[in-house]
C-alpha cells in the first residue's frame, strides 16, 4: 500500500508544487493590499452598508474591511475553499477514473494488490495532496497576516484553514465516489461535485435573505462553512469532524462500488 | 491428461456485459497443463480479450469460474497475481515515466525474488530503461510490458497479442523466454491472430468464434494440413494445364502470366513443374488462419 501512495505522489509532484506556488501568488495578491485599504476602513464599510443585502451576502460579510471581515471576504469565504475544492474534485475524479481510462488501472490490478487497498492507498495520496497544498497556503497566510498587520490571531487563522481544507477534502471524497461507479463516471464525478460545491455556495450565500432556500441549505456542505464565525473564535471540532466522517462514508461508498465491478477497457 | 493437474482450469466460464443480452463469452471450458503453451486464437471480438480479462479479474464473470494453479480467479485473485505475469494487448504504461521508473513503480508493488533477474532481462531485449516511455517506439514500449511481465519469474504468463511490435530478433528472444518458463513446468495462456506466430510458440490452440470455443487442436496436426498459397508470376504464358496435374493443388489464374496455386502437404510436386518453367516472381500467402482452422475442423468432423 505504502508504494503505491509514494508513486500516486511522485506522478503528482509538479501538481503539488504549482497548486502551492498558485495559492501562496492568490493570497499575496489579495493580503498585500491590506494596507492601503486599512486606514479608509470606516469609509469603505459605510458605503458598502448602501449596497442590498443579496449583494453584500455574496461577499461572505457584513462586513468587509474589518481586520476579520477583510479576511474572511478575500480568502476565506470562496477563494481558499474553491481552490481547495477544485484540486480535490479533480483528484477525486482521476485517481482511479484516470487510471481506468488511460488503461493503466489493470497493471497495477495485475499486481498482487486488492482493490480496496489500491483504492484507499489513491484515497490517501489524494489526501495527503490536499493536506500538503493546504498546509502550503495555511503557512503563506500565517506569515502574511503577521506581516500586513492582520489583527486577527493566528490559531484562528489556522483553524478557518482547517475548516476550508475539510470542505475541500468532502467536495473530493464525493468525486471519488461518483467517479468509482465507471463508465460515466469520470465527467459525471466532476460535473456533479462541482454543481455540489458551487451551487451550495450560492445557496448558503443567499438563504439568509432568499427565505426559501433556508430549508434545502441544510442539506449542502457550504450551510455549515462558517469562517468568520470561526475567525471570530467560535471554532468548533464538530464540524470539521462531520466533514471528514461524510468523507469517509463517501470512500466506503466507492470501495463498494468499485470492489467487484468491471474494469473498464481503455 | 487426467494423470497431471492442470495449471489452468475454465469451467463454464461466460461473461455478459452490463445490460446486453449477448454473450461476449459463453461456457469456456479449456485445460492448460504445467509446461504448456496454449495458444487462444480468434478474430477480433472474438472474446480472446474478455477471456484474458475474466482470468485476470479485471471483469467479474457472469457464470461459471476458473482456477489458475489451483486458486480461484474471483476469489484468491490477490494471492493469484504472485504468480501471474500479464501483458495486456493494447499495452497503457505512464508515459511521463522513464522505462527503469516504471519498473521500479511494478516492482514496489510487488518486489522480485531475483533482483538481477530485471537487470538480465533488460539486456537480453535491449530495452532502453533511461528514455521517457512516451518517447519510445511501439517495440521499445512492448518490450518494457514484457519486462514487466516476466520480471517476478511466473509461474503463469497470460499474454495479450505479446509479440506485436517486436523485431524478428526481439521475436525470437521472446520465445526463448516462454521455453524457460515452460521448461521450468510454468504454463503460458497466450492470445494471438497470428499462426505464423502461434506456430513457432504454442503447443495446442484452441479456436473461439463469437464467443465461443469452436475446437482444440494440436499444433502439428494444423501445420501438417494447412493449405500453403503462391501467387506465381511467369515470363512467358501460365502453364496451366501442366500446373493443373499436379496433386493437391487449385489452380486460379490471375492473368495470362500470373496464376495463384493453394496446396495441401508436400510442395515437392509444384516445384518440380515451376523448375520446367521460367518464373519470374514466387509470393507465398499468409496462412489464412482462420479458413485453415475451420477446414481442419470440418475435417476433423466428417
Amino acid at each position: 500500500m505504502k508504494s503505491a501512495i509514494k508513486w500516486t505522489l511522485w506522478q503528482r509532484r509538479w501538481s503539488i508544487v504549482w497548486w502551492g506556488a498558485g495559492l501562496i501568488a492568490f493570497i499575496t495578491l489579495e493580503l498585500s493590499v491590506y494596507p492601503a485599504i486599512k486606514s479608509q476602513a470606516k469609509q469603505l464599510n459605510q458605503a458598502l452598508h448602501q449596497l442590498p443585502d443579496t449583494v453584500r451576502s455574496l461577499f461572505g460579510a457584513q462586513d468587509l474591511f474589518s481586520p476579520v471581515g477583510y479576511l474572511n471576504s478575500r480568502i476565506f469565504y470562496l477563494l481558499l475553499p474553491l481552490m481547495l475544492s477544485i484540486l480535490a474534485i479533480g483528484l477525486g475524479s482521476s485517481l482511479i477514473a484516470r487510471e481506468e481510462s488511460e488503461g493503466t488501472l489493470e497493471l497495477l490490478l495485475s499486481r498482487p494488490i486488492s482493490r480496496g487497498k489500491l483504492l484507499l492507498s489513491k484515497a490517501l495520496a489524494g489526501l495527503l495532496v490536499i493536506l500538503v497544498v493546504a498546509g502550503i497556503a495555511t503557512l503563506a497566510l500565517l506569515i502574511l497576516v503577521k506581516a500586513v498587520g492582520l489583527a486577527v490571531p493566528l490559531p484562528l487563522v489556522a483553524f478557518a484553514a482547517l475548516q476550508a481544507t475539510s470542505l475541500a477534502i468532502l467536495f473530493g471524497a464525493l468525486a471519488l465516489a461518483i467517479a468509482s461507479f465507471g463508465r460515466l463516471g469520470r465527467g459525471a464525478s466532476i460535473g456533479i461535485a462541482s454543481l455540489i460545491g458551487l451551487g451550495s455556495y450560492i445557496v448558503a450565500s443567499l438563504e439568509s435573505n432568499v427565505h426559501w432556500l433556508e430549508t434545502p441549505a441544510k442539506a449542502l456542505p457550504y450551510h455549515y462553512y462558517n469562517p468568520i464565525s470561526v475567525l471570530y473564535g467560535s471554532y468548533t471540532w464538530m464540524v470539521t469532524a462531520v466533514f471528514l466522517l461524510i468523507s469517509v462514508a463517501l470512500v466506503l461508498i466507492s470501495w463498494l462500488a468499485f470492489r467487484r465491478r468491471d474494469v473498464l477497457s481503455s | 491428461m487426467a494423470a497431471t493437474k492442470p495449471t489452468i482450469a475454465i469451467n463454464k466460464l461466460g461473461k455478459r456485459y452490463g445490460a446486453s443480452e449477448n454473450f461476449a463469452l459463453k461456457d469456456l471450458e479449456l485445460e492448460v497443463l504445467p509446461g504448456e503453451v496454449y495458444g487462444f486464437l480468434g478474430p477480433n471480438g472474438a472474446g480472446k480479450s474478455t477471456t484474458i480479462k475474466l482470468l485476470m479479474n479485471f471483469i467479474q464473470p457472469t457464470e461459471g469460474g476458473a482456477q489458475i494453479l489451483g486458486l480461484d480467479i474471483v476469489n484468491d485473485s490477490v494471492e493469484l497475481k504472485r504468480h501471474v505475469g500479464y501483458l495486456a494487448g493494447e499495452i497503457a504504461l505512464y508515459p511521463k515515466m522513464t522505462g527503469r521508473q516504471f519498473l521500479g513503480y511494478m516492482a514496489d508493488l510487488h518486489p522480485p525474488k531475483h533482483t538481477k533477474y530485471l537487470n538480465e532481462l533488460a539486456e537480453r531485449f535491449q530495452a532502453g530503461l533511461d528514455v521517457k516511455i512516451r518517447d519510445l517506439s511501439k517495440g521499445n514500449r512492448q518490450k518494457i510490458g514484457l519486462l514487466q511481465a516476466f520480471m517476478h519469474k511466473p509461474k503463469v504468463l497470460i499474454l495479450d497479442e505479446p509479440t506485436s511490435g517486436l523485431d524478428p530478433l526481439m521475436q525470437e528472444e521472446f520465445f526463448k523466454i516462454l521455453k524457460e518458463t515452460t521448461r521450468a513446468g510454468g504454463c503460458v495462456f497466450v492470445s494471438s491472430h497470428n499462426l505464423a506466430e502461434v506456430q513457432k510458440m504454442c503447443d495446442r490452440i484452441g479456436f473461439i468464434r463469437e464467443g465461443r470455443l469452436i475446437s482444440e487442436q494440436n499444433i502439428a496436426e494444423i501445420a501438417e494440413v494447412a493449405a500453403r498459397t503462391f501467387d506465381i508470376t511467369f515470363v512467358e504464358q501460365v502453364p496451366k494445364s501442366e500446373l493443373e496435374t499436379i496433386t493437391g493443388a487449385a489452380v486460379k489464374m490471375d492473368s495470362t502470366k500470373q496464376a495463384t496455386i493453394s496446396m495441401h502437404g508436400d510442395l515437392s510436386p509444384m516445384f518440380r513443374v515451376l523448375a520446367k518453367h521460367k518464373v519470374a516472381t514466387i509470393n507465398q500467402r499468409e496462412i489464412n488462419l482462420e479458413e485453415e482452422f475451420m477446414h481442419f475442423y470440418q475435417k476433423g468432423k466428417s
